[in-house]
């Protein structure tokens, strides 16, 4: 379960966040939409306890997140939006990496790994150093590693981004059924048919502040839009913001 | 061409303003003023040394004018070395490995234009600092000489040159290089480097002996010594031409200076000509070539079911996690290895000087100048630690680069984190000093209380360094940088210098009076009084708390800082 409680980040000249509460139920999948710079990723770096927020908190599964960070980040399977890894290790070497820094046990740790890279078709390059990767393929690795310790809470930063379709399908697969087996997942996407898709409950951010969240069906409610898509409940939520 | 020359340029310029530019960042008007001081600091003690050594061979009856000039051929040829060497690792960087050449290869530009551009850059940032630190050698010549305003311009003309064909004999390599390896292997070109470089560093150090200048014997066969130096000046050097002309210059001889400037100048433009012809067949093949998937240059060897990692099973999972990856991390990255090849020499360097100096030829009571030589040597040997610090221990923060994410979302503080990359360092550091330390006091034949003493500071110091590079790495880091190595020149990175000298000055100083009565009580059969067991004690507390101090005030530093972050 995740609960942000008043969260607010001001770098100064900016207010990215700005008073934000949310409650995510234990295996609800979120999604969280809004326009360029409207605080998506701020929130998610906060959640992810990368960054620090200036008021407020974030409560994982029960943590806070700045007074235990360190149990707190145990529960959270983390995703960023650019895949930024260590270029000289190769993947199943970034994958057992990953595994000590949670503390997996040391015995399941190359099935896991090797079960992970299978199912991301990364098995064949397993041995090659990363920088030989290209972007899709990273992107893969980072979400493989991101579940090399059973998380119970997936904090997720634009996942499809530089996926080719069939992956694509995978890890909307996969975050189902990941929430079948009551993982929380938090998902950020500027690609509107995924979060449709995928999201059991949408928040819309404008400008560090919610806007509105739900269902489809609760948005277009808040949006006025009868029975549209979300493309348009989207677009009208911002206009009117 | 020019003005795409120009457009192209602009990128550069325009960040290098934006970085320079007071007021953009809080206290960048302090480290302007940090850089220019430490750079004034090191011109003027060039000037001085070079000044002293002129002024000491003017002094030598008949050979003085010859030592002059063998001495300016040998910078000549120490600048040309070091600027081969900078030169080829940024012309590899800045034609085949930089970010942005994908976007510029994607203009609308000739790829002979880019590399035009590239090269300009690449010859710039591997060749100011060298022309700025020929100004003191060449003022302290003029001085000596009394030489005039041609001197000087013809100087800088020279070693404008000698930049320039330095750089184009780099690219030329890089280039032939790119299209020779295989594709995925370019940076196979760093460790070939490194090798040569290390090789070369040896072997001119040898051919030079230096330690001859400080052997009486050696005026008495100087025409021997000078012989044996003839090697360096071959008709065909360009560095004779340059040394060649800066002399004559000297001596007002223009004619001959301004042949020599002729014949550099002709021999610098006719390598732009290869250049542009090599370039516009093969620049954009090898770049393309070097767009492939980079290829490991060796595989690991595995021993069965372990690997070496094994070893390392005393640590907590997440140590050994960070230990392995940072191992990994470094020794696969190869623009790592040219300088570590390169402190591998001048270790085997440092090591061998000592054991030809020529002590027992010099007036001076013989146990007392190997144990002055020995605790001077603690500070020398600290200083070369501060160095290889600042090059691989500062940058270890950085070197995590835009992956700093994965540090900050793991279960594990950045103190934990902070204290693991401290003994990775701490721990190889520790016995590369120690070794240092103990061969050169048995190559001086030391009394034991000089080995005891220079064993037990250099094992206080090495953390203290070790944890203000790790401190301040974290106080400064630069994770967004092409090159986080380069952080080691950064202001941080100068910080620590400083700081680090200033330790070691400090401990140095502290000890050097109670040992100085030590010795000479241990020397004369003596014992301490009271008084100076207690001078004593003192010292060498304070000298540990100072250590102390400096081991866990910057690691918190670094640890709150890292924290917002």
């Amino acid at each position: 379960m995740i609960e942000l409680i008043n969260l607010t980040k001001d770098y100064g000249t900016v207010l990215a966040v700005n008073n934000l509460n949310l409650r995510i139920a234990t295996g609800e999948i979120y999604g969280f939409i809004g326009p360029n710079g409207a605080g998506k990723t701020t929130t998610i770096r906060m959640m992810g306890g990368i960054i620090e927020p200036t008021a407020g908190k974030v409560i994982i599964s029960g943590i806070d997140m700045k007074e235990n960070p360190v149990p707190a980040k145990k529960l959270i399977g983390f995703v960023p939006d650019r895949p930024f890894l260590y270029e000289k290790l190769t993947g199943m070497e970034f994958l057992k990496f990953i595994a000590d820094v949670y503390e997996v046990e040391t015995k399941i740790i190359t099935p896991r790994a090797q079960e992970l890279l299978e199912k991301f078709a990364l098995t064949d390059w397993a041995h090659e150093i990363i920088e030989a990767y290209s972007h899709g393929m990273k992107q893969r690795l980072i979400i493989a590693a991101a579940l090399m310790h059973d998380p119970r809470v997936l904090v997720i930063d634009e996942p499809m981004v530089g996926l080719d379709p069939a992956a694509v399908r995978m890890v909307k697969d996969m975050l189902k059924n990941l929430s079948r087996q009551n993982v929380t997942i938090f998902v950020s996407t500027h690609t509107l048919s995924i979060a449709e898709d995928l999201c059991d409950r949408i928040g819309v951010i404008h400008r560090g502040a919610l806007l509105a969240q739900g269902s489809i069906a609760e948005l277009n409610l808040a949006a006025r839009t009868g029975n549209a898509g979300l493309e348009e409940v989207f677009l009208t939520l911002i206009r009117e913001a | 061409m020019q003005n795409l020359l120009s457009v192209l340029l602009r990128p550069r310029l325009l960040s290098t303003l934006q970085g320079i530019k007071p007021g953009k960042k809080k206290g960048n008007r302090w480290r302007i003023f940090i850089f220019i001081f430490i750079g004034a600091v090191f011109w003027l003690g060039a000037f001085i040394i070079f000044f002293r050594i002129l002024n000491y061979f003017q002094s030598v009856e008949g050979f003085g004018d010859i030592l002059a000039q063998r001495l300016l051929s040998m910078i000549v040829i120490t600048f040309f070395t070091l600027l081969l060497f900078s030169n080829i690792i940024n012309s590899l960087s800045h034609l085949y490995l930089s970010r942005d050449l994908s976007l510029l290869h994607s203009l609308p530009v000739p790829a002979k234009d880019i590399f035009i551009s590239r090269w300009l850059v690449s010859a710039f940032d591997s060749s100011w600092m060298v022309i700025l630190f020929s100004f003191p050698v060449f003022l302290s010549y003029g001085m000596i000489y009394q030489a005039g305003a041609g001197f000087y311009l013809l100087s800088f003309s020279g070693m404008v040159f000698l930049c320039l064909i330095a750089a184009a004999i780099s690219s030329i390599l890089v280039m032939l290089g790119a299209v020779i390896l295989p594709a995925g292997k370019i940076r196979s070109l760093f460790i070939v480097l490194g090798v040569a470089l290390a090789i070369l560093l040896v072997l001119v150090l040898r051919i030079i002996r230096p330690e001859q200048l400080v052997n009486p014997q050696t005026f008495a066969s100087v025409v021997i010594y000078l012989n044996s130096l003839q090697a360096l000046d071959a008709a065909y050097l360009p560095t004779t031409w340059i040394s060649d002309m800066i002399s004559a210059a000297l001596k007002s001889d223009w004619k001959f200076s301004l042949f020599n400037l002729a014949l550099s100048a002709s021999f610098a433009f006719s390598l732009f000509f290869i250049n542009d012809s090599i370039a516009k067949t093969s620049y954009f093949r090898g770049f393309s070539r070097a767009q492939t998937t980079a290829k490991r240059l060796f595989y690991p060897v595995s021993f069965g079911n372990s690997g070496w990692d094994a070893l390392l099973n005393f640590l907590s999972p997440a140590a050994k996690a960070f230990a392995v990856k940072e191992i990994k991390t470094f020794f696969r990255d190869s623009t790592q290895w040219p300088q570590l090849f390169l402190i591998c020499a001048l270790i085997v360097i440092y090591l061998y000087n000592f054991s030809v100096l020529p002590l027992e030829k010099s007036p001076v009571n013989i146990i007392y100048l190997q144990n002055v030589f020995s605790f001077l040597n603690m500070g020398l040997a600290a200083f070369v630690l501060s160095a290889i610090a600042a090059r691989f221990v500062f940058p270890a923060v950085s070197m995590e680069s835009e992956a700093f994410w994965i540090i900050q979302a793991a279960p594990v503080s950045i103190k934990t984190f902070l204290w693991i990359k401290f003994f990775l360092y701490y721990i190889p550091l520790l016995i590369v000093s120690e070794i240092l330390i103990i061969v050169s006091n048995i190559l001086l034949g030391v009394t034991p209380f000089i080995m005891v003493l220079s064993i037990i500071t250099i094992f206080c110091l090495v953390p203290a360094i070790v944890a203000m590079a790790i401190g301040l790495g974290a106080r400064y880091p630069d994770f967004k940088s092409e090159n986080p190595a380069m952080a080691a020149t950064s202001f941080g990175g100068l910080l620590f210098m400083l700081c680090s000298f200033a330790l070691i000055a400090a401990v140095i100083i502290i000890e050097a009076g109670p040992v100085y009565y030590t010795f000479m009580a241990d020397v004369h059969g003596r014992n301490l009084s009271l008084m100076r067991v207690v001078r004593l004690i003192a010292s060498f507390s304070f000298a540990l708390l100072l250590c102390v101090f400096a081991v866990f005030y910057p690691m918190r530093v670094g640890e709150k800082h890292l924290s917002k972050t």
